[in-house]
């Protein structure tokens, strides 16, 4: 910045603008709810910030993070996905004990497979059928957990490859692997949705359905890959989730749906769709590990947690009704 | 403001008004006063401050200083609802109707807002059916049983039944916010005849709008606001059409001359031949290039339809389409578009912008691959591409504005520029003025008018028996699903239109 800028009109591509800065700060409430959390996380207890706890922190906000990506697709497509977290058991089941867990990559394939296999159905009927999101993807919830439980008749699946825990334990110069592959996806999905037709398309048939449609753009489609993808991340969190527990355990992944959808719209994602970026629903996560991991260091009951967290869901949405009030008063000038 | 008719009784008076939003003076110190028994429009361009003062006056926003008084009524308006006990009716641009509800339901709705009814309102459909079928008679609905839903009314008998209210609510001063935007010419002369009795009645009726004809038709005086002033109170009898339009923008309006018919000689690029679909049947015409084909008629005549289904927005039931002697039948838009045909959609924020994007995402949604390779879109490319476009559209507020926030000119800009970019030959234009105030349209003309000078086929469905006259080299009439005339500007004038849409062609 060796020039003041005075240039009040946009320049294209100058240096910083700040006027952008300041209008990017102004949407990150959620990242000031985080730093907060972390600030009063520091003050209450010197447990917090040690290496051990935060690689504990990171473990727990991966897996879920994962699943809070594949939320986001769907949510910004208007739609909703009540069934990753079934995905996420079910997957991590069939990867633990689908040809006997032997290999890695294999069990990988299978998580994977498994995901994309129910995000298709998903998608099928959502897309093309035209059904509601919310039933299908509650019928999969139901569907999905009969299934793990079918398969697993109640007990844990221990796989036979002896890696079977590598990518989950390992670190790189210290991160927890499983930490950075969350990040990678998160890149992945930011980069697919603001920067590729494809995301252009979800944004639009997200936020207009029939603009979208009367401007060529395929919405069925779009919609379906959507649920796909959201499917395949959904299975590779749940492999990510019995590799770290080294079983395939019928009861993961449950309740993962709430977390997800919360964490979304906390990040500042819309439920009606066409809004929302990858960056919120990464804080979103991070703001729900830490307040459970905030929570557990303080030795509060684990009853109380969940309704700690149910009331910050409450606070997060008021928040974001506040901001939208001041939205609709500037938008009536015009 | 000399006022003759002093001996009147003031139903209404604002004083001195403003209203501010944070940065903008919308309406400053505005006085006005309403008679009863009289119809006072209030004109002006977008962004005047028409809908403030109309929003001031139902009592939805309070003024940022002066007052607004109501005769009989010494109390403060502290809200719609002040409002309505004082004797104010708005009657809303958008129909206030609920879809769920009976048709008998939605005329006697005040009884669910007015408390102590609950038992009341059980029996309105069964005691009141009679009630209701008197009512909708006063106001031209003759045909509609009380029983149907509200969403099984099309938007002309929606707006009609919402006015139907004025004949159960009690009010004296009967606000019209925009309310003809929707109606057709058809039912306009049923509002008007609703407007002459609540005139009769003693009602002091406000009238917001930018449409000439209809403010002629209607009002005793004109109000003409400006940039948030009031610039002149007229009485209709000594004035002109063009006069107040002169009041409403500043300067003299320059009438665009009517285009003359296209030389025959060149090869039609359109040919439509036997089309049924929707409420038209076995429609056939053909448009040549550089020729901007007017389609007329009233609503229900089937004009979108042939549109819309020769742009695969609509399924055909019959009939073959050819463009520049192929057989085309696109399935959806997309196809479409991508055989040179575009359609610009009648309802803008339904299908012709996508409500979260920037000006610049939503003039590049339908061409958004040619900036990209393998998927991924050159940001650089597309940003260029934008920068030229919003200066050669001369769209406001630039490429990162939301296109919902503008004004309906600049968004319909906004939607030519982005069909323009996928290169279509023949586009296809569905009522492209409507919502667009007077100043914004000239503009919208000369655009159709250039793309006709690029030798692209236009067809422009319109309502609007003027706009076809200015816009079109040839009109055709629909009425029913048939067409029943055809006209050229220069011959032809709206009377000739009108009266063929409603009775057929006799000439």
């Amino acid at each position: 910045m060796t020039q003041t800028s005075t240039t009040t009109a946009p320049t294209g591509r100058a240096g910083l603008d700040w006027g952008r800065v300041g209008a990017w700060a102004k949407e990150q409430y959620p990242l000031y709810i985080l730093i907060l959390l972390l600030v009063i996380a520091g003050i209450s207890t010197s447990a917090f910030f040690t290496p051990q706890n935060l690689t504990n922190l990171v473990l727990q906000a991966s897996v879920i993070g994962i699943v809070t990506l594949a939320q986001f697709l769907v949510v910004l497509t208007g739609g909703i996905d009540i069934s990753v977290g079934s995905v996420v058991g079910l997957a991590g089941v069939l990867a633990a004990g689908l040809f006997s867990g032997a290999s890695v990559p294999l069990a990988i394939l299978v998580a994977v497979l498994t995901g994309a296999a129910i995000g298709a159905i998903n998608g099928w009927l959502v897309a093309f059928r035209g059904l509601e999101a919310f039933i299908v993807t509650l019928g999969m919830l139901a569907l999905a957990r009969g299934l793990v439980y079918a398969y697993t008749e109640g007990v844990p699946v221990t796989p036979q490859a002896e890696d079977f825990r590598g990518i989950a334990s390992s670190t790189l110069f210290g991160f927890p692997v499983i930490g950075i592959l969350w990040l990678v996806l998160a890149a992945a999905v930011a980069f697919l949705v603001r920067r590729t037709v494809f995301g252009r398309r979800v944004y639009a048939s997200g936020s207009n359905k029939e603009a979208a449609r009367a401007a060529g753009i395929p919405v069925r489609s779009t919609l379906f890959l959507v649920y796909v993808i959201a499917g395949v991340l959904s299975g590779f969190a749940g492999f990510l989730l019995a590799s770290r527990v080294g079983v395939g355990t019928p009861t993961a992944g449950t309740g993962y749906e709430l977390n997800a959808i919360a964490a979304v719209v906390i990040g500042g994602t819309s439920l009606v769709g066409g809004k929302g970026r990858v960056f919120g629903a990464l804080v979103g996560t991070l703001i729900f590990a830490v307040i459970s991991n905030l929570l557990v260091l303080l030795n509060v009951s684990t009853y109380l947690q969940d309704a700690f967290r149910g009331a910050l869901i409450l606070v997060a949405v008021l928040l974001t009704t506040i901001q939208f009030a001041k939205r609709k008063k500037a938008r009536q000038l015009t | 403001m000399t006022d003759p008719s002093s001996t009147k009784t003031v139903a209404f008076e604002a004083v001195d008004v403003s209203k501010s939003y944070p940065g903008v003076t919308a309406l400053d110190g505005v006085s006005l006063t309403g008679y009863a028994g009289e119809v006072l429009a209030i004109c002006g361009a977008n962004g005047a401050g028409k809908s403030t003062l109309a929003r001031l006056l139902a009592g939805q926003e309070q003024p940022t200083s002066g007052s607004i008084r109501i005769a009989g009524w010494d109390k403060p308006i502290n809200g719609p609802a002040d409002a309505q006990d004082a004797g104010i009716l708005l009657m809303h641009q958008e129909p206030m109707i609920i879809d769920d509800f009976t048709v008998a339901e939605n005329v006697f709705i005040k009884c669910i807002s007015s408390a102590g009814s609950v038992r009341g309102w059980k029996t309105v459909p069964r005691k009141r059916a009679e009630a209701t079928r008197e009512v909708l008679a006063a106001v031209g609905l003759h045909g509609v049983s009380p029983d149907r839903l509200g969403r099984e009314l099309g938007p002309g008998l929606r707006q009609m039944l919402a006015l139907s209210r004025t004949q159960v609510n009690e009010h004296t001063v009967l606000l019209l916010d925009e309310t003809t935007a929707s109606t057709t010419e058809e039912h306009f002369k049923d509002v008007l005849a609703l407007v002459d009795r609540e005139r009769a009645a003693g009602v002091s009726v406000i009238f917001v709008s930018h449409r000439m004809p209809e403010v002629f038709s209607m009002a005793d005086r004109i109000a003409v606001l400006r940039n948030g002033r009031l610039v002149d109170v007229v009485t209709t009898s000594e004035t002109t059409p063009a006069e107040v339009m002169t009041l409403m923008i500043g300067e003299a309006v320059s009438a665009i001359e009517a285009p003359a018919p296209v030389a025959t000689t060149t090869r039609p690029v359109l040919e439509v031949s036997g089309l049924s679909s929707g409420s038209a049947t076995d429609v056939s015409f053909e448009v040549r290039p550089g020729e901007v084909l007017g389609i007329y008629g009233l609503v229900g005549s089937g004009r979108s339809s042939i549109i819309r289904s020769i742009s695969g927005n609509q399924t055909r039931d019959a009939g073959v389409v050819t463009l520049n002697g192929q057989e085309v039948h696109p399935k959806s838009p997309g196809e479409a578009a991508a055989k040179g045909i575009a359609y610009l959609t009648e309802d803008r924020r339904k299908e012709g912008f996508v409500k979260d994007f920037t000006n610049g995402e939503n003039m590049t949604l339908a061409t958004i691959k040619n900036y990209s390779r393998l998927g991924v879109v050159n940001r650089r490319k597309e940003n260029k591409r934008i920068g030229e476009l919003i200066s050669e559209y001369q769209v406001k507020g630039g490429p990162s504005t939301l296109t919902r926030t503008l004004s309906g000119g600049n968004q319909q800009k906004v939607v030519i520029a982005k069909w323009l970019e996928a290169r279509p030959e023949v586009v296809l234009l569905d009522e492209p003025t409507k919502g667009i105030d007077v100043g914004a349209r000239m503009n919208i003309y000369q655009i159709v008018h250039g793309l006709a000078d690029e030798g692209k086929a236009v067809v422009v469905v319109t309502s609007e028996a003027e706009e076809a006259l200015m816009l079109c080299n040839r009109i055709l009439v629909l009425k029913e699903g048939r067409f029943v005339g055809e006209f050229t500007p220069a011959t032809s004038t709206t009377d000739d239109l009108i009266r063929a849409s409603l009775a057929g062609v006799t000439a």
